[in-house]
């Protein structure tokens, strides 16, 4: 927190074009020692959106939230929110709506004192705090559940209070910090759809925390990707996911075959132990150069006998993993490299064993490349 | 799998069914013989000692002889003022102990340990050098020209809240220090973040939280102040009569053991009503602790 502010950059003039109504991050930095937890960072969030950071731990995200929320204050650049500066502004005074991995409800109040709070904060009348307050709970799902002390309500339960609590004075900002991490899988997945549904319908503009790229794709308008305190790539959910920027990325969004390899012409390069593959176009670099060559464990297809395809080879079995619907197989494709595939049970996948000889292909469009550096 | 196999297995083997039991009969015997012999027969025979003449009379002296009413009635103050002062000084030491950073908590908690060391008896002489008219602060303050006469420190109510207090206050700052150690600081992100200004994040999430620390603090120091002896007899000078020195002068000057049994009775009667009082006051605030 103790930033001089004679170290800071004094050249954040006007708020930026986008921030207009939403929030806006421009060019932060935050070190903490030798540490640079943010490298310089801008990001804008429209009105209505929810834009999730993602990003393994370390890699500057939670640092941003704080920084949003005002909890840290930046070394150099500003934050802007509704076209405001309040880089400096103390956390109470941002209007913030913010949600905690760990619920952070006051335990000693109940959970309509909870709710209540931000709004007595503000000095909303008693009756007005009555009427929002049981509105809430009925938005969050928890009516009838207002007297009960947060201990006394389980953990989807809590979070939902602690929903309500942060959306109930109308923030002009949503931040989640890893709010589902605590629950478990099915609970979890069921409270995603929710708060993405509340959000959606209440308008908010919400910045969601996760480490969770599964977490990301479904709750997002946009997603950015965050690594070693940077911004690696901001885009939708569907344009990070086929068309990661870098190896980072593609390595982080879900599992896939990542190869490196060597350019040798438009659309060919080569892999370890020689074979050609062919690619979705592109200008990567020059031949020679190195690339990385990403291919979706959905992609590869079993080809029938004299079935073509842009890259085909035999190769054989040499692992099989049981998934339940899918089944993941390790293949060591003929040409001395390997590719891993993921295939529906019934269709291809329950008669393989390890040993089995097959031929796989995919095409040109399932490849994408990818800068390896 | 395994793991659990082996967890049942290693819970029910070694101390199983009546053989536990008597196992921890055994483990416990000695400490409860002592106690049984050294503290609970002692008490029986006081409670019997002030009901020896066979009338309650010394029960009458004690709870309606103006005199020793008033006795009474300052030992509670004298409690309650040091309890007070207490608190007020160990709050901020506590909260200063919870939330340094390392290596100033172990050094503070030195600081705080370093009296409790000490001989009670080496302090509170240590007390009375300091402050007698002729004593270390007063000659410090005549030589500087800040008073043109001694202050009357010692022999005096004065001198026994300072010196109570310096004995009592690591009784104040140790479980403060424990809640709030355990008081989660995102709450008062949490607080903050959702439009509390600094002293309403005190008022209305740091403090109720800490109050069982407070509660605890408060039940020992005032339990502990009212049994006082050694500081009041030495710093009060025989001019601040406390319970247990009037106690003391009772059995020793006068040899008067039933009444003497009977004010250590309603000592402990006492004790015991503050103890059971203060819990149901607070109870109502500590249900989620």
């Amino acid at each position: 927190m103790g930033a001089a502010p004679s170290t800071r950059d004094s050249t954040h003039s006007a708020a930026p074009e986008t921030s207009g109504p939403g929030l806006a991050v421009t060019g932060v930095v935050r070190r903490f020692g030798a540490v640079v937890a943010l490298g310089g960072v801008d990001l804008a969030v429209r009105r209505g959106e929810l834009l999730t950071l993602l990003g393994p731990s370390g890699s500057g995200k939670t640092t941003l939230l704080k920084v949003i929320a005002g909890f840290e204050i930046p070394d150099q650049g500003s934050v802007f929110l509704g076209g405001q500066d309040v880089t400096f502004a103390a956390p109470a005074k941002r209007d913030i709506g913010m949600v905690f991995q760990n619920y952070a409800l006051f335990p000693h109040m109940t959970i309509a004192q909870n709710i209540a709070f931000p709004l007595e904060m503000r000095k909303v009348s008693k009756a007005a705090i009555r009427e929002r307050v049981d509105n809430a709970l009925k938005q969050v799902d928890l009516p009838g559940y207002g007297e009960r002390l947060p201990k006394q309500l389980s953990g989807g339960q809590q979070q939902r209070a602690a929903l309500a609590r942060a959306i109930v004075f109308g923030p002009s900002l949503l931040l989640l910090d890893e709010p589902f991490g605590a629950l478990d899988r099915k609970l979890r997945e069921q409270m995603q759809l929710e708060v993405r549904r509340l959000q959606q319908k209440l308008g908010l503009t919400a910045v969601f925390v996760t480490h969770d790229q599964e977490e990301a794709l479904i709750m997002s308008d946009r997603i950015a990707v965050m690594e070693q305190g940077r911004i690696a790539q901001l885009g939708t959910p569907q344009d990070i996911y086929h068309h990661p920027a870098n190896r980072f990325v593609a390595g982080f969004m879900g599992e896939s075959n990542l190869m490196q390899a060597r350019l040798t012409g438009p659309g060919t390069a080569s892999v370890e132990g020689g074979a050609s593959l062919r690619f979705a176009a592109g200008a990567v670099g020059p031949a020679g150069s190195a690339v990385g060559l990403l291919l979706r464990l959905e992609r590869p297809r079993a080809l029938k006998d004299g079935e073509a395809a842009a890259n085909a080879f035999a190769g054989s079995v040499v692992e099989v993993i049981y998934l339940g619907e899918t089944v993941k197989y390790r293949i060591r494709l003929d040409p001395g490299f390997e590719i891993v595939v993921r295939w529906p049970y019934r269709e291809s996948g329950g008669s393989l064993k390890v040993g089995d000889r097959l031929r796989v292909g995919w095409d040109a469009a399932d490849m994408q490349p990818v800068a390896w550096t | 799998m395994t793991a659990i196999a082996a967890g049942a297995r290693s819970a029910r083997t070694p101390w199983r069914g009546w053989r536990a039991h008597v196992l921890a009969a055994l483990f416990t015997a000695p400490a409860l013989l002592f106690l049984l012999l050294f503290f609970l027969w002692p008490v029986l025979r006081l409670l019997s000692l002030s009901v020896e003449g066979g009338s309650l009379a010394p029960y009458q002296k004690a709870l309606t002889d103006g005199l020793y009413v008033q006795v009474l009635f300052n030992t509670a103050l004298i409690a309650a003022y040091v309890s007070a002062v207490c608190l007020a000084l160990g709050y901020p030491v506590a909260y200063f102990l919870a939330n340094a950073r390392e290596p100033w908590v172990t050094i503070g908690i030195v600081f705080v340990l370093l009296p409790f060391w000490t001989s009670i008896l080496v302090r509170t002489y240590a007390w009375m050098v300091l402050l007698g008219r002729n004593g270390v602060i007063n000659r410090l303050l005549l030589e500087t020209g800040l008073i043109a006469a001694p202050l009357p420190l010692l022999n005096n109510l004065t001198g026994v809240l300072i010196g109570m207090v310096h004995v009592l206050l690591p009784y104040m700052i140790f479980p403060l220090y424990a809640v709030m150690r355990r008081v989660d600081p995102g709450l008062l992100s949490a607080a903050e973040g959702l439009g509390a200004p600094g002293w309403q994040v005190f008022r209305r999430v740091y403090l109720p939280l800490t109050l069982p620390g407070v509660l605890a603090g408060v039940t020992l120091v005032f339990i502990l102040s009212i049994g006082f002896f050694i500081t009041p007899a030495l710093l009060g000078g025989g001019k601040v009569i406390m319970i247990a020195v009037l106690i003391e002068s009772q059995v020793r000057q006068f040899l008067a053991w039933d009444f003497a049994a009977a004010l250590s009775v309603v000592l402990l009667a006492m004790t015991l009503l503050v103890y059971f009082g203060l819990r149901r006051l607070f109870r109502g605030d500590l249900q989620w602790g």
